[in-house]
């Protein structure tokens, strides 16, 4: 088991190190830097900004300083030279010593920011809503898909797929319109665009104002949006998985002892037919989380992905980049966390 | 005891019907019978009282507006380039003078008076003394204080240091050449050569080079390089604001902050408003500074607050309607129903601006190289079409670029026929006269042209029109495509495409601004035209020292002929309005320099 | 794998594989709905210049936003303002194009991504999972293993960053280059090649692997060894016995992809990265329409219907396929 674990987890590395070098390679590839187009620089100044920023060096050592600065963890008994060199992770150890990890860079589109900056105040509005949206999913997709498979083909049945496959089939981009002319226009119920929150945030994303109105009704509307499609992958897993536990032998078992229904399916059925559900969790949230932009940018909402997609046609490589590897990573770490256990359900698997 | 039973029982009647009437709304005349005694004797007394009238709602001292989408790029005076940066250094700092953001008249600012010297190119300032610097420290506004612990205030040096930072290569400002075209020795040290081989002294020489001193903490001197009018608009320009030396490159007890003194819990200002928050792309709030004296022409402010939000024009006209906002832009799609609107159409308020909407070439690039091509793209577009069906904000076709009304520009009505108007004919015939010079039979044979504008709404439904007219008048098909704001500076000024659209509103109201600070060789738009015309540059030249208004203002009229008909550079569209909708509540001004003077605004505080 | 509804199997005659799985889709209703929606989509995108009253790029700038009394019945917050038309029977846009005309042209960017998605998909992915099971060993290790890193791209992350580089990259490239070239293409098809481009290599990830894995199962079967027996040489062995037995997955899988790839293409328009302007995309279009979303809703509203019910005609259509092809319940009602 250790093994097999080790080896997810170097695989997990290789991944990464090789999304970022095809990113990197990509975005280098874009002809001209961010800096030789400024109209009154003179030379000088260009060659002392790209001095700043290393773009002066060759690639290949760009590219390692930047991992170096992201992977690398350094414990420094010295407070930050300047911006660029600040961090993500910053815990104080004993005495003067800092452990300093993280540092994507600083931002090429603002003289004031760095990329750290970015995503400490972008990233929590993005994990509120993805969070949220999960919960949408969860509690429209696991009522629906319990009740179609107990209720199987049943007028249930049919509705409960039914408006999972509606689920599925509006994307974002035309529930988002529809939603804010019903809900924002012409009800004037909740607000069309932005975000109820701001930081600071407790525990890096926890809003202060969670259990407010003035949260929730910024949030409705996108989380819905969101969770309407995930509810029916959530439905159809949860509907089929209970269907197939029904059948099996220990559940017929569990009825010829007299138990009643109820007690058969939630105490029995149910803990085995949602062990898939929770087997993709994981993924789903990271596959939430990477999707998000579309909804952040139909809803105007100040999330990570939105401010990906801006990064972009700024041409501020550090964001884009650092971006990239952070939803990368989540990804890698769900889908190797999944792998891990099904590893350890399925030892068969160990051993492939 | 008759005496507390009574003063009891009347202040339970009393405090019982207020409450009532609280809820009920108008206060109502309420008969109490009171027993009391009086030199001994009980009395029974009517008594009428009439309780105390609600207290009305007030609504926080708090104006909420908008920037429009995007971060703030800097606050810092020498990088400010947009005017949403602009607007907040006006608001936090002021300049040696001022406009009048309506009269657009120059008013002493921070220099109370000044005196010339006989050749008109030597101004001695006299700096406001007892204005402190000051900070936010989290919960109010307070004094910078030196190393020995006494307050700093804004002195000469200070004007001094920040001209001279924001001509520095080292400060890499965008906006230093319009300080480089008029103070002299500036220009030496913005453009210096091999800036970065420079030795130690080589460099504080050319920063010493530059002719703003001064001579003590009050008094300022600068020389200029021409006698011009608009010097004094010049040194006025947020970009001559003084900068606080301390903060930025630090001292012996205060840290540097290099380019993060413009943080909040960095920043430090003296202006009628204080940085309070920035939370990047979201919101920023500015507060009342207490310490300001308030001058004739920068007053104490009377709204406690401001609060910038950062929404894209639609979201933010969707809060306006929800009552978050109290004054925002109207958005293009929804002209319509704001005026036919019975409430919005009363906040609705249509008002001239100072800002000329142009398409300009790039006139190397096959097929803008030639003057027929240009001047027949120019021709057909149908001005007034596009206002009435597209912009439907009344604004004005223009005809030439510099706007009417700027000293020296030319007007309509004593230049009527100046400049390029729409004709469809013409533009026919200059189209025929190019495909017979190159020898083409079919507008297949033209090379393609590309329309480039930055990404908004309505710039894009104005592109698609446009390039429709094209097509209908002269049948020629172009390709239009569109890039965000900050890249598409840098395209433009880099390597523009054939045809692409900028907005230009003026800094100070003279034609110097328009013609020669954006048309002409070395100004801001010269990169993309890549146009020159010699005539055209000494005509401005000589234009700037002309004292008689008449004359002055035909050779700018002669210049604009040139720019926009002789050589067609580019094609004037029209002259903007600005339109708002505010609250009844607000008492506003309407700035027509394209920012607002908000220290002069106020709020009625009841809510009706 | 998902379980269908458990069917007591009614035997019948046996057909082969596809006409079996032809006679199981005809009788499944919501199939049968989703595929004639298809279908009439397809007519509607092939005969778009027959059927629509205008072109989708002409303007009538006077009847900017107009609307046919039939909306301003749907929508009565709009009378004190709306301009009324009887020219354009769904309303006119922004610079007075007809609406209806604009979807119809819309439904022609749409299936084409739905057609060439999956065929890229289906072609790349097939013939790299082919070639990778069938060989295993090293090469099918060194192939997987790349196939493994797309995947763990961030797909629409990855997307996004292509359509910005082809979008920067590519136009500002110098006149003779490749990039030139590719550039001008896709100028003259409205933007669609580069979209094309992005989908497809984001698309066959999935195919290679479902294809590798079947080729893997398939390789040990005895016909393949009775096929080399008599001499068959391997490419023969590829094409000719293991390619029509992994098909049938594999167009299953394919097919319930696209409704992925239309909702991409949309999002794509719709944050203009998409097709350039004027030509339509349900996706710009909802894009122009929601800045109207106060003023004039069904602006947006009718490409969302539009883009939806595509979308459910497709998933429809997906579902109905993948029950009528799995081969548990060959033979069943």
């Amino acid at each position: 088991m250790g093994r097999y674990v080790v080896r997810r987890i170097f695989w997990m590395l290789l991944v990464l190190f090789l999304i970022s070098l095809i990113t990197f390679a990509m975005e280098h590839a874009v002809p001209g830097g961010p800096f030789d187009r400024e109209k009154k620089l003179p030379a000088e100044i260009i060659a002392n900004l790209e001095e700043r920023y290393h773009l002066d060096q060759p690639y290949w050592k760009q590219y390692a300083l930047y991992l170096y600065d992201v992977l690398v963890p350094r414990i420094t008994k010295q407070k930050p030279l300047s911006m660029a060199d600040e961090t993500m992770i910053n815990v104080k150890l004993g005495g003067a010593y800092y452990l300093r990890w993280m540092n994507f860079g600083p931002s090429y589109s603002s003289r004031s920011r760095t990329v750290n900056d970015i995503i400490r105040e972008q990233l929590p509005v993005s994990l509120q809503l993805g969070l949220l949206s999960m919960a949408v999913a969860l509690s429209i997709g696991l009522p629906m898909g319990i009740l179609a498979a107990l209720k199987q083909n049943t007028i249930w049945d049919y509705l409960g797929m039914g408006v999972a496959i509606f689920g599925v089939s509006v994307p974002v981009v035309a529930m988002g319109p529809v939603l804010v002319w019903i809900f924002g226009v012409a009800l004037k119920w909740l607000p069309p665009t932005g975000w109820g929150t701001k930081p600071p945030y407790l525990f890096f994303f926890v809003p202060h104002n969670l259990f407010t109105w003035n949260f929730w009704r910024y949030a409705l509307m996108p989380a819905f949006a969101v969770g309407t499609g995930f509810s029916a992958i959530i439905a159809r897993l949860t509907r089929a998985s209970l269907l197939q536990v029904i059948h099996e032998d220990y559940i017929r078992t569990a009825r010829a002892k007299g138990l009643a229904e109820r007690v058969v399916i939630t105490r029995h059925a149910l803990r085995n037919a949602l062990i898939p559900v929770v087997t993709i969790l994981g993924p789903m949230f990271a596959a939430v989380l990477t999707g998000l932009f579309v909804v952040e940018q139909v809803f105007g909402i100040p999330g990570l992905g939105r401010y990906f997609i801006t990064s972009i046609t700024n041409r501020d490589y550090p964001v884009i980049m650092g971006t990239i590897l952070l939803y990368a990573i989540f990804l890698v770490i769900a889908n190797v966390l999944v792998d891990i256990t099904y590893a350890w359900l399925d030892p068969r698997i160990r051993y492939e | 005891m008759l005496s507390k039973k009574w003063s009891i029982l009347v202040a339970a009647l009393l405090v019982g019907t207020t409450l009532l009437t609280a809820c009920g709304g108008a206060p109502q005349v309420v008969t109490v019978e009171v027993t009391k005694v009086v030199a001994g004797e009980t009395v029974v007394e009517v008594v009428t009282a009439t309780p105390p009238p609600p207290p009305k709602e007030m609504r926080p001292n708090v104006l909420y507006t908008n920037f429009g989408p995007g971060d703030v790029p800097t606050i810092d005076p020498a990088l400010s380039t947009d005017t949403s940066s602009v607007q907040v250094v006006d608001e936090i700092t002021v300049g040696l003078t001022r406009l009048h953001e309506v009269s657009l008249l120059l008013e002493p600012g921070m220099a109370e008076s000044w005196t010339v010297s006989d050749d008109g190119l030597t101004y001695t300032f006299k700096v406001r003394q007892g204005i402190p610097w000051v900070r936010w420290n989290g919960s109010a506004v307070e004094e910078v204080l030196d190393c020995e612990g006494n307050v700093r205030y804004v002195t000469a040096n200070d004007f001094e240091y920040g001209i001279k930072r924001t001509g520095s290569p080292d400060t890499a400002s965008d906006y230093a050449y319009v300080l480089g075209f008029a103070i002299k020795g500036l220009n030496e040290l913005n453009g210096a050569a091999g800036w970065g081989d420079l030795t130690a002294e080589e460099k504080q020489a050319l920063v010493d080079g530059v002719a703003v001193k001064a001579l003590d903490a009050s008094m300022l001197e600068v020389t200029f390089t021409t006698p011009a009018v608009y010097n004094l608009n010049i040194i006025g320009l947020w970009v001559g604001h003084a900068q606080p030396k301390w903060i930025i490159e630090g001292d012996d007890c205060t840290e540097a902050r290099g380019d993060r003194w413009t943080e909040p819990g960095f920043n430090q200002s003296y202006g009628p408003y204080v940085l309070k928050e920035w939370i990047h792309d979201s919101s920023m709030t500015l507060v009342k500074n207490t310490l300001w004296p308030g001058i004739e022409s920068v007053p104490v402010p009377q709204i406690d607050e401001i609060q910038f939000a950062m929404l894209d024009a639609s979201p933010a006209f969707s809060e306006y309607e929800a009552g978050n906002l109290d004054t925002t832009g109207v958005p293009l799609p929804d002209m319509d129903r704001v005026k036919a609107d019975p409430l919005l159409s009363q906040e609705l308020i249509i008002a001239p601006s100072g800002c000329t909407y142009y398409y300009g070439f790039n006139v190397t690039k096959a097929p803008m190289d030639n003057v027929h091509m240009r001047r027949a793209l120019s021709h057909a577009v149908d001005r007034q079409g596009l206002i009435d069906n597209v912009l439907k904000g009344g604004q004005e076709p223009a005809q030439w670029f510099c706007r009417p009304g700027n000293a020296g520009c030319p007007t309509m009505a004593d230049h009527p026929d100046t400049g390029i108007k729409t004709d469809a004919e013409a533009a026919k015939a200059e189209l025929k006269a190019y495909m017979d010079e190159m020898g083409f039979t079919s507008v297949d044979q033209i090379p393609e042209i590309v329309l480039m504008y930055n990404t908004s709404e309505g710039h894009k439904r104005i592109a698609e029109a446009v390039a429709e007219m094209w097509k209908e008048s002269l049948g020629i098909q172009v390709t239009v495509t569109n890039q965000e704001w900050k890249v598409y500076l840098v395209t433009v000024q880099e390597d523009s495409p054939q045809v692409w659209r900028m907005g230009w509103c003026l800094d100070y109201p003279d034609a110097n601004n328009w013609t020669r600070e954006v048309m002409d060789v070395g100004g801001s738009a010269s990169a993309s035209t890549q146009w020159t015309n010699d005539t055209f540059h000494q005509i401005l030249m000589d234009a700037a020292l002309e004292p008689d208004p008449v004359k002055r203002q035909d050779m700018y009229a002669q210049a604009e002929q040139i720019l926009v008909y002789d050589d067609a550079a580019i094609i004037p569209m029209y002259w903007y309005t600005r339109v708002t909708v505010t609250k009844p509540y607000v008492n506003r001004t309407y700035s027509q320099h394209g920012h607002e003077a908000y220290e002069k605004w106020s709020l009625n505080l009841e809510i009706e | 794998m998902a379980v269908s509804e458990a069917v007591v199997p009614v035997r019948r005659r046996t057909a082969s594989l596809w006409a079996d799985a032809l006679y199981r889709l005809t009788r499944n209703k919501a199939s049968v709905f989703g595929g004639s929606l298809v279908i009439l989509l397809v007519l509607t995108a092939v005969f778009a210049a027959q059927l629509s009253p205008y072109s989708y790029s002409d303007q009538d700038r006077e009847q900017t936003d107009a609307v046919p009394s039939w909306i301003m019945g749907l929508f009565p917050m709009i009378k004190p303002y709306a301009k009324l038309s009887g020219e354009f029977p769904l309303g006119a846009d922004y610079v007075g194009r007809d609406l209806l005309s604009r979807l119809i042209y819309g439904a022609q960017i749409s299936l084409s991504v739905a057609l060439v998605g999956p065929l890229i998909a289906l072609f790349v992915g097939t013939v790299y999972g082919l070639i990778s099971g069938f060989f295993s060993g090293r090469v099918d290790n060194l192939m997987m293993r790349f196939v493994d890193i797309m995947y763990a791209f961030p797909g629409m992350l990855l997307i996004i960053l292509m359509m910005a580089f082809f979008r920067s990259a590519f136009s500002e490239s110098e006149p003779g280059t490749f990039a030139y070239l590719m550039n001008a293409i896709d100028r003259r098809f409205g933007g669609m090649l580069f979209i094309f481009v992005g989908i497809g290599i984001t698309a066959w990830m999935g195919t290679a692997r479902l294809a590798r894995g079947q080729v893997l199962s398939l390789r040990e079967q005895e016909f393949t060894l009775a096929a080399r027996a008599m001499g068959a040489g391997n490419g023969r062995i590829i094409f000719r016995h293991l390619l029509p037995n992994v098909l049938g997955p594999l167009v299953i899988t394919v097919t319930l992809a696209i409704p992925g790839y239309i909702a991409t293409e949309a999002f794509l328009s719709f944050i203009g990265l998409g097709v350039n302007p004027p030509t339509p995309s349900w996706g710009s279009m909802i894009a122009d329409g929601s800045q109207s979303i106060r003023t004039y809703p069904h602006q947006a509203i009718l490409p969302a219907l539009a883009l939806s019910i595509t979308m459910f005609a497709f998933n429809f259509l997906g579902d109905g396929l993948r029950d009528a092809l799995d081969p548990r319940l060959r033979g069943t009602q």
